[in-house]
């Protein structure tokens, strides 16, 4: 076949839109690969649905047409074979992302009637695969093919719906928790004790037990964290310890946390019970190699010739240490220390079987005493919803989790911008 | 005197070294630990432990479906957060303004700053009532909604490193680019992204390593039956679990071999998320290495 005359259509579009500084296609397109997806996608859905067979076929016939279009002109206009791949994986991660939250309930898929779940699934997965490949090749098509500012355009569109769809989720969960949870926190919650299965009552000791938690990871992971770090930075010569160190603060790093809870379980429950001495042990390995990348990367950040003007004027590599080089760094290691203790405050899996009880730990007269925790409050009062009248508090909890674990990072921010030092 | 201010400098290395040495220990103690108390479940089941049948009862304990739970939920949330999660680094490090990306590079910090219990929680209140209603599903409890988790939570991991990567693609690259007629988009497209592939591979990798790692959240929102469904990847049936949801959920109550067989669960998660660590810290190491040279 000869697509010749195509290819003449396509230059005079491109010469028209090189013309004008806004790329009047590239909207063009991406109207209309939202079009026959929504065209093709109630089609789908009301085929089983109304009972007119004439309105059905009529349907089908348009969607058919339409898939057919969008298949011609993919291959009419020479696309490479990774565009394709790259533009179902954008257009089924777009479309699945947009359509599935804005369809009502009464829309929803259950007009499939189908009770197979096979055949549900793979109807599911057919229209979107479809409608991915069309709205995804349609609205990729302007940036390869277009060599002018359009192709600009139209890539920092759909990179902004990208991060738009990131936004989304967050945006759903911060308001949700801030609407639903302001409500529930009042003196009464905060200072006093669960009671009634968290369906009554505050939350005090569980409070008081994270606080703790806290300063006992400070104390385990700082001294060595930070020690660490030194070593690394100002001591080591590069060789086969610093790597291997390198490679075990990595797998460190990497360690599910459900991982490090386990290990206490096996390591320090036997040696101290169920306390808040084994938790914080394990959160302060948890929080070890974010307190290492951090404090190297803020001594790395500390010229060479600062410590050279030291050794010249007679000052030993313990006192360049700690009178040149840790004083400028001390805020971006604080920084990544409070980061690390903030990712402490709101982790679950490593003290569920270490350290916290759900009820009645109380406060701890000392550190071989079990503690309460928000974060493992919370999982307890989430496996009750839906049998117990927890929610407002469990609302309330999670409003309260998230301030503390957002107000230590948001700290960490703050330290990072006011006390930083530039060379 | 000079004597005993050099064996001080000698004293306070050495120090530093025992400290520094403490991520090694702590490595080693947590292999040790974690294989000793794993080990009677290969002595005594071997190789069944691969097995798809679980039951307590008839004292069967294999954990082939929670494998294969992981992969599954592994590869929904990577299909999620990978194209996602690199054309938003693309947006940052390349076209937002520097203003918004001011603005927004925080925002997508505070995304990783949110507990994984609070996702968990959001999830069951939200999420799970929402699939049930428009998927009409028994539950609502799925592979779908654990990949639906997973892939937001991993998000941030992958945003923030390809970003690093890309940023860490010295000017001259682009400069050179941009100076031969390029496109900006072009630059992007033809110079930056391969120069900065194998940091974006090493971000990818660490996600993927976060989301099978990765336990409160999807344990909340899996159906937490251990069995393959069928068909195997229908991603809306209420079974199917993950390798961490299986520890979490049964640690409290099992006793005896089903104990060592979940601490066999921890030793394959470790040895998986070990690999991918070092996977991760080879390919970002090669490009510090390249960029250095060049």
């Amino acid at each position: 076949m000869d697509f010749d005359f195509l290819e003449d259509r396509i230059d005079a579009i491109e010469a028209l839109v090189k013309d004008h500084p806004f790329s009047l296609l590239c909207y063009g397109t991406l109207l209309y690969s939202s079009l026959v997806a929504l065209i093709g996608f109630s089609s789908i859905v009301t085929m089983t649905y109304l009972g007119d067979i004439l309105i059905r076929s009529l349907l089908l016939v348009l969607f058919l047409l339409i898939f057919i279009l969008i298949v011609y002109s993919y291959f009419v206009l020479h696309q490479k074979k990774k565009l394709l791949v790259m533009s179902i994986i954008a257009g089924f991660v777009i479309l699945s992302m947009i359509f599935i939250p804005l369809l009502p309930p009464e829309y929803g898929l259950r007009q499939f009637d189908i009770d197979a779940s096979l055949l549900k699934f793979l109807a599911t997965s057919i229209i979107l695969v479809i409608l991915g490949v069309a709205c995804g090749s349609l609205s990729f098509q302007p940036l390869y093919h277009f060599k002018s500012k359009a192709s600009e355009k139209s890539a920092y569109y759909i990179l902004l719906v990208s991060i738009l769809l990131v936004l989304y989720p967050l945006a759903i969960i911060m308001g949700n928790i801030i609407v639903n949870g302001v409500g529930g926190i009042t003196w009464e919650f905060l200072t006093e004790d669960v009671r009634r299965l968290g369906t009554e009552g505050g939350i005090f000791p569980a409070l008081i037990g994270t606080l703790l938690i806290m300063i006992g990871t400070a104390l385990v992971a700082l001294p060595l964290g930070i020690g660490c770090a030194i070593y690394l930075q100002e001591y080591a010569k590069k060789g086969i310890l610093v790597r291997i160190i390198s490679i075990c603060v990595d797998i460190l790093q990497g360690t599910p946390s459900i991982v490090h809870g386990l290990f206490g379980l096996a390591f320090f429950v036997p040696l101290f019970g169920i306390s808040l001495l084994s938790g914080a042990l394990i959160m302060g390995f948890l929080t070890l190699p974010i307190i290492i990348r951090a404090s190297e990367e803020a001594l790395r950040s500390v010229p060479q010739n600062i410590r050279e003007g030291s050794y010249a004027v007679g000052a030993t590599k313990w006192q360049t240490i700690r009178k040149v080089v840790l004083p400028p760094a001390l805020p971006s290691i604080i920084t990544g220390s409070v980061l690390g203790l903030g990712r402490a405050a709101g982790e679950t899996a490593p003290i569920m079987f270490t350290a916290v009880y759900f009820i009645g730990a109380g406060i701890p007269q000392n550190p071989l005493q079990p503690i309460q925790a928000l974060p493992y409050h919370l999982l307890e009062l989430t496996r009750l919803i839906g049998y117990k009248s927890v929610d407002q508090n469990a609302w309330a909890t999670a409003f309260l989790l998230l301030a503390i674990v957002l107000g230590v990072n948001a700290l960490a921010i703050i330290i990072r911008e006011k006390y930083r030092v530039e060379f | 005197m000079l004597l005993s201010r050099t064996l001080k400098e000698e004293i306070i290395k050495h120090i530093f070294l025992v400290i520094a040495a403490f991520s090694i220990f702590i490595i080693l103690f947590i292999f040790f630990f974690l294989f000793s108390e794993a080990y009677p479940a290969f002595t005594s089941i071997g190789f069944d432990i691969f097995n798809t049948e679980w039951s307590v009862s008839k004292e069967h304990y294999g954990i082939g479906a929670a494998i294969f739970g992981t992969l599954i939920v592994t590869i929904g949330a990577m299909l999620i957060a990978i194209p996602l999660g690199i054309a938003s680094a693309i947006f940052l490090a390349e076209l937002a303004p520097y203003k918004l990306r001011v603005f927004l590079k925080p925002i997508i910090e505070l995304l990783a700053g949110i507990p994984s219990i609070v996702y968990g929680f959001i999830g069951i209140v939200l999420l799970i009532k929402f699939l049930r209603i428009s998927f009409d599903s028994l539950s609502g409890y799925s592979y779908l909604a654990g990949s639906l988790i997973l892939g937001v939570m991993a998000l941030p991991i992958i945003i923030s490193m390809s970003d690093d990567a890309l940023k860490a693609v010295p000017r001259g690259f682009k400069e050179a680019s941009l100076a031969v007629g390029a496109t900006k988009w072009q630059t992007i497209r033809k110079v930056t992204i391969p120069s900065a592939i194998s940091g974006i591979s090493a971000a990818v990798i660490m996600g993927i390593g976060r989301a099978v790692g990765e336990t409160m959240a999807v344990s909340l929102v899996l159906p937490n039956i251990m069995k393959i469904p069928i068909p195997p990847f229908d991603i809306f049936e209420s079974t199917g679990t993950t390798l961490t949801a299986l520890i979490v959920n049964q640690m409290g109550e099992s006793s005896g071999i089903q104990t060592h067989v979940l601490f066999s669960a921890a030793v394959i998660l470790f040895l998986i998320v070990a690999i991918m660590s070092i996977a991760s810290n080879i390919l970002r190491e090669r490009i510090e290495k390249k960029f250095k040279g060049g």
